[in-house]
């Protein structure tokens, strides 16, 4: 499952510039300091969360990708860095909730 | 004939998460910050100390961590770790910054080591350069391969923190689905 097959398949908006990558596992949280500690590489992270420190944070770990879900705005600063940063950043109207389902039935789980 | 040396893969262990405190003497305008396991911190708790009239000014959420190596099992304590900062370029003439712009040029990306300020008269406390390249290894080791690396340097370089914008990789505000706005300076 790559970040591009989500895209197709849910209907994630991208919204930065970025190079598709391989998607291994899911990792749900709000808090930038979880992220760091628990998180792996190449989970898709969802998220509430837009202030700008998502992307460095995001970088550390080196998710696959950011999920902004129940289609929160997203500052231009926030996009710019990700585009700078190479990481994918994308948006979907659904609750987390609502999408957790979608990608566990496409065989996604918590890695 | 030399012990072969280990060449260590590390893994988080011992994770803790509490508060970073950030604390301000309206009497100096020392600052200090330090790890709390408090359930519930009070914004604006005020309290005296000597010749210090202490107040809470920021309670952030964060966590602590050691490394271990998976290989040999060497651990490395970060207790003087007080978090990780992201350089936003506020300050065009800090060390951190010319770094930041050299760096990224080459494609690689720097994180700061923040170190805990003890109180106003006490310089803050450094971490050691080879902790931070341990620390840099663990980031990379979890990296795709042509991912840029990432160099973790330390808050030593900035020269003057109250006036550092960079943002804190830590969660304040949480409360709130609100962004947070700009960070604004300790002093």
């Amino acid at each position: 499952m790559t970040t591009q097959d989500l895209i197709d398949r849910i209907g994630l908006k991208p919204l930065s510039r970025f190079a598709h990558r391989d998607v291994d596992g899911v990792f749900i949280s709000d808090m930038v300091s979880d992220v760091m500690a628990h998180a792996k590489p190449g989970n898709l992270w969802l998220t509430l969360q837009t202030h700008k420190s998502i992307v460095p944070a995001a970088n550390l770990v080196d998710v696959a990708a950011i999920v902004v879900t129940s289609g929160k705005d997203v500052p231009q600063e926030t996009v710019d860095l990700a585009s700078k940063y190479d990481i994918a950043l994308l948006v979907s109207e659904l609750t987390t909730y609502e999408l957790v389902g979608l990608l566990h039935a496409l065989g996604l789980r918590p890695r | 004939m030399n012990a072969p040396t280990c060449a260590h893969h590390w893994e988080m262990i011992n994770i803790l998460f509490g508060f970073v405190a950030f604390e301000k003497c309206y009497h100096c305008r020392g600052l200090r910050t330090f790890f709390s396991l408090e359930q519930t911190p009070f914004l604006g708790e005020k309290y005296r100390e000597g010749d210090h009239f202490w107040s809470r000014v920021e309670n952030a959420q964060s966590f602590r961590f050691d490394l271990c190596c998976c290989n040999c099992g060497r651990v490395e304590r970060f207790d003087e770790l007080m978090g990780l900062l992201h350089c936003t370029g506020c300050l065009p003439e800090c060390e951190v910054d010319v770094l930041r712009r050299r760096y990224e040029a080459e494609g690689k990306w720097i994180i700061v080591a923040f170190g805990f300020l003890p109180d106003a008269n006490t310089p803050a406390r450094t971490i050691a350069d080879e902790k931070l390249a341990i620390l840099s290894d663990y980031f990379n080791q979890r990296r795709r391969p042509g991912r840029a690396p990432i160099a973790v340097v330390p808050f030593t370089m900035i020269p003057d923190i109250s006036l550092c914008r960079g943002d804190f990789l830590h969660d304040v505000g949480m409360l709130s689905q609100e962004p947070p706005g700009e960070r604004q300076p300790l002093l």
